[in-house]
């Protein structure tokens, strides 16, 4: 089986209204790897982290979580992930306090544990100071922090984040990635998906692209540059464009002056 | 003048947009339209023969009674925007205008004829006609007397206009906006109880105090009525007076335009600061409730607490049993002892109302936070329920309260047993309605507070019908225990009979709960779907 994967995704598909949003996907993620997943706006990215945390049925295909097959026990594969969706759906009348606490009572955490931690988190994502504040109040950005740190309080084999530096400031975005290197040096496996090429030439060690639901490549950086015959002073952004075929027009607009 | 059509055309657009979006809309809009025509027609008609009947019968009580009825129902208007919420949400919204280099005048006036235009707006058009054709006949004076009527309406839409601005900058602050929101749903909740008041046996000293304010002409003082008694002094021919009643409106309807226009321009011009929202309270936040069905009732019970909308909708649950044991009251001949039947069966149905009301109602987007957690869904559902019941409470307070006044004290534990059993089994039955019929909420980025994005359909109408012919069914056995003593004559049996009753109903509720938390871990990709829209 899957011998040191943390994640075997398995010919996953998903239909909405005879329109494929994801097309047989299979791919596998070592354990302890951080795994940047990358396609253009609507690839399917959002998609494939939905199904692969249980929250959207897939049309066909399955996946294996940390050896608990997605199909066949959902709330064992929901006790070993972490989860960062895109939409961050939080509970806007708790205060951030509140919610962290919530959320480590609803892992197992007893009170002192889900206490402690939670302090930690709020200090360590600089949201001390906003703990009393209710999350309706809260910035984006803050927001954003208090998600990251639900899914990360009763410490998961599995993060599972959906542009987790989106409208971070620059200090934070440091410290967050600072720690999902550290979590991926202890053994934690990261999927991350991101537009920020340069934060995934950073962190990542491996990246699939998938464009129109399909993954069209897989590997190291140097793996797919080899595969695309681009040298190796090719950017990943080269790669991206290259591999997703976009066409970049260079023109300017006819009334720009 | 093209950008004032483009934004009328913009506005016009996006309303039929929302109506016609969804079928059911599109049902209330066919439907809603040809009753918004007769219900002009029937106002008409009735503003006419009142403005003649009066005026024959007792010719010194129309300019009161015009009055008072024109400052009741201009307020309602002019608070509808409050009432309503409507200023709070994105429909007066110009400000995600104020980047476009749109001049303010321009603005104001879309704003201004976009109410105007509105179908519920034009529909009282032929009642202020054929209020005027009351008062003035078919004589010269009728243009005269329309005016005054037009004028006092004018005044009416102006002042719904400055209170849904001055709403819309109360709503820049959270906190404001949530005080404004729950003054609105509070004062919408009394002003549904009034005609009760007014209108049932008791209603005696309303009345008397209303008649009182109406027979001492206080409502001259009101800037509604002024237009309306311009009109009546000219269909009596009194131009003089007509005159310095027509004047007094016109001020008043200027002073609004400007209170408007100050907004307006402060607004225009970034100029206008309600504060931030501001921290809470300092002190540790604790979950106070143990375990995970604890921390989730916990939570719920938080959320609710402090946002107005839900808030108000726990205390309007207060609402449903106390007109009933109004209606039950008048109906025992408003005595000292009620029938302690007629309070049982309360407490029978009261806890029926349960079904229906949605498990999942409280998380909106939160239910994928929810499912997320690797909580056995037993328990969420159970915290469900339990908070379904503790949201419940007020209602319940008032059937006990009602009970201990009006009954003898050995029926008290019944009542509440009685409402506590079905309440149970009601909520049961209402996970596999929740499950299997998702309510669809709030498109992510959306108000969350908007009105939901759609129905479960017609359905999941039928199944609740289904549904709650079952769960009187299935709690019939233990109401009958509960029941059975006071049948008997024999009040010591409950000592047996209403712990029975309640382990029993228990019991069932655990069974029911049982399955439905085995359907909701078979189907919960789909429940999460069809709830947030994605399929």
């Amino acid at each position: 089986m899957q011998d040191g994967a943390a994640l075997v995704v398995e010919g996953l598909t998903k239909v909405f209204r005879q329109q494929t949003a994801v097309d047989r996907i299979s791919f596998r993620v070592a354990r302890g790897r951080f795994f940047g997943f990358l396609g253009p706006n609507g690839a399917g990215k959002s998609t494939t982290i939905r199904m692969l945390t249980g929250l959207l049925r897939p049309t066909a295909g399955d996946a294996v979580v940390e050896g608990v097959r997605l199909s066949r026990d959902l709330l064992a594969v929901k006790r070993v992930i972490g989860v960062l969706t895109e939409e961050l759906p939080l509970y806007e009348r708790l205060t951030g306090e509140e919610h962290l606490l919530f959320a480590g009572r609803m892992h197992g955490l007893d009170r002192g544990e889900a206490r402690r931690r939670t302090e930690e988190l709020l200090e360590f994502l600089s949201l001390a100071d906003e703990q009393g504040k209710l999350v309706v109040d809260y910035s984006q950005g803050m927001r954003k922090k208090l998600a990251l740190a639900c899914a990360l309080i009763h410490n998961p084999r599995v993060l599972f984040l959906d542009e987790p530096l989106n409208g971070i400031d620059p200090v934070s975005g440091r410290v967050v990635t600072d720690l999902l290197r550290r979590l991926a040096a202890r053994g934690v496996t990261l999927f991350f998906t991101t537009h920020v090429l340069d934060v995934v030439e950073r962190l990542c060690d491996e990246v699939a692209v998938i464009d129109h639901g399909r993954i069209v490549a897989q590997g190291s950086l140097d793996e797919i540059r080899a595969q695309r015959a681009m040298g190796g002073d090719a950017t990943l952004e080269d790669v991206f464009l290259k591999l997703v075929a976009a066409d970049v027009r260079r023109e300017d607009l006819s009334w720009i002056g | 003048m093209d950008r004032l059509i483009a934004l009328l055309a913009l506005r016009l657009r996006l309303d039929l947009r929302a109506l016609l979006g969804a079928r059911l809309r599109l049902v209330v809009l066919l439907v809603a339209l040809p009753a918004m025509a007769a219900l002009s027609a029937l106002a008409g008609a009735f503003a006419f023969t009142l403005a003649r009947l009066v005026e024959r019968a007792q010719p010194e009580l129309l300019l009161p009674l015009l009055s008072a009825l024109s400052t009741l129902l201009g307020a309602a208007w002019a608070l509808s925007p409050l009432l309503g919420g409507v200023a709070l949400s994105e429909a007066h919204d110009f400000t995600r205008l104020l980047h476009y280099p749109v001049p303010l005048p321009t603005l104001v006036a879309s704003s201004l004829a976009s109410n105007l235009l509105q179908p519920l707006t034009l529909a009282q058009l032929p009642p202020l006609l054929a209020l005027a054709v009351g008062l003035a006949g078919l004589r010269p004076s009728l243009p005269l007397a329309a005016a005054g009527l037009v004028l006092a309406f004018a005044f009416v839409v102006a002042g719904g206009q400055a209170v849904g601005l001055a709403l819309h900058v109360l709503s820049r602050n959270r906190r404001w906006h949530d005080r404004a929101l729950f003054a609105g749903l509070g004062l919408g909740l009394l002003l549904s109880l009034v005609p009760l008041l007014v209108l049932g046996e008791h209603g005696g000293p309303v009345r008397r105090a209303m008649g009182a304010l109406v027979e001492h002409d206080v409502f001259a003082l009101s800037p509604f009525a002024w237009g309306v008694r311009a009109a009546v002094h000219a269909g009596r021919g009194e131009v003089p007076a007509f005159l310095a009643w027509a004047t007094a409106a016109v001020v008043a309807l200027g002073a609004v335009f400007g209170v408007t226009a100050g907004v307006a321009r402060r607004m225009y011009r970034g100029e206008i600061d309600v504060g931030g929202a501001g921290a809470r309270s300092a002190a540790r936040a604790r979950l106070r409730l143990p375990g995970r069905i604890g921390a989730l009732v916990d939570k719920d019970l938080r959320e609710v607490w402090r946002d107005p909308r839900r808030k108000a909708l726990v205390m309007s649950s207060l609402v449903g049993p106390s007109v009933l044991l109004l209606f039950v009251w008048q109906g025992s001949g408003g005595g000292g002892e009620m029938k302690p039947a007629l309070l049982l069966l309360l407490a029978s149905f009261s806890g029926l109302s349960t079904l229906g009301t949605n498990a999942f109602a409280l998380e909106r987007r939160g239910l994928q936070l929810l499912l997320g957690f690797p909580v056995e869904r037993f328990r969420i559902l159970v915290a469900k329920n339990l908070g379904q019941v503790l949201l419940r409470l007020p209602g319940a307070c008032v059937i006990a309260a009602a009970t201990l006044l009006f009954a003898p004290l050995v029926y008290v534990p019944v009542a509440v047993v009685l409402l506590l059993l079905t309440q149970l089994l009601a909520a049961a039955a209402d996970n596999y309605l929740s499950i299997l019929y998702p309510v669809p909420v709030p498109e992510a980025g959306r108000n969350p507070n908007a009105p939901i994005a759609g129905t479960r359909g017609l359905t999941a109408a039928l199944v609740s019908l289904v549904a709650m012919f079952g769960a009187l069914a299935v709690s019939s056995p233990f109401a009958f225990l509960a029941w059975l003593p006071y049948l008997l004559g024999q009040h010591r049996l409950w000592l047996l009979t209403l712990p029975l009753a309640l382990g029993g109903a228990a019991a069932v509720y655990g069974m029911l709960t049982a399955g439905a938390a085995a359907l909701l871990a078979r189907r919960e990709p789909d429940l999460v779907a069809r709830a947030l829209g994605e399929e």
